[in-house]
């Protein structure tokens, strides 16, 4: 085998780790083996709470949905019971955002199911 | 009027649910004022048997005191004890709780900031009454 040196290799796979931890708290941003540490866990909750997003984001819009329906006498699961019914099922939990930033349109929305309720 | 329900609907206008713009890591709600704390009632033998308990801290330093003697002394403790318990626990939940002024008597000095009646949508409270 010839001679190897090992030369800038070690110094660059450090400063790959430590950019990856830059804006991390304390010597988690300065130390390279408490850093290699937090980029294992950031990466990783990363990936789980990527999941987990969109479970919350959807807690959330239902919760939104619930207050403006009781507001007007209902309840979020009456409501998307009858959105199911009458087949309005454009509504994708998105569309809480029509309630929250467009409020008329979402009571006409439930106006116009009210009225093929009945 | 009844102290758990009168407790949940104030928790629910202290922490915002009642909009569609609800955030929960956010401090959005309602400032609210009760009045006539010592009015608050509950059923049962309730008034005699329910107990607030404290504690100092200090080994045999818990104390006892019934809903009656409490009534009779700090009125506007049993109010906030029961939001308490229903608004979230943390920082936030500790912020929420200060939105809530409680006092005895039909009087309160918050008259600066115009206060409105909450509107009470709770099915159980409208039958009550």
């Amino acid at each position: 085998m010839t001679r190897v040196k090992r030369g800038s290799v070690a110094r660059k796979y450090r400063k790959n780790i430590l950019d990856f931890a830059s804006g991390f708290r304390g010597a988690h941003s300065r130390l390279f083996r408490t850093a290699t540490q937090q980029k294992q866990k950031a990466l990783t909750r990363a990936y789980v709470d990527r999941k987990n997003k969109k479970r919350t984001l959807r807690r959330l819009w239902i919760a939104r949905i619930n207050a403006v329906a009781r507001r007007y006498g209902s309840t979020h699961s009456g409501l998307i019971h009858d959105f199911y019914k009458n087949r309005v099922l454009l509504n994708c939990k998105i569309l809480a955002q029509v309630a929250t930033l467009d409020a008329y349109s979402f009571l006409k929305i439930i106006e116009e199911v009210n009225e093929k309720k009945s | 009027m009844r102290l758990g329900r009168l407790a949940s609907t104030i928790a629910i206008h202290i922490r915002g649910k009642d909009l569609p713009t609800y955030t929960p890591s956010v401090d959005m709600g309602a400032f609210v004022i009760v009045v006539n704390a010592e009015k608050i009632a509950v059923t049962g033998k309730k008034r005699y048997q329910k107990l607030y308990r404290r504690h100092s801290g200090r080994p045999g330093g818990m104390k006892v005191e019934t809903f009656d003697q409490l009534q009779q002394r700090i009125p506007e403790r049993i109010v906030e004890h029961a939001v308490r318990g229903m608004l979230p626990k943390g920082r936030l939940g500790r912020r929420l709780f200060t939105k809530l002024k409680v006092y005895k008597g039909p009087e309160h000095p918050h008259a600066a900031q115009k206060p409105v009646p909450l509107p009470i949508s709770d099915k159980r409270i409208m039958l009550d009454k």
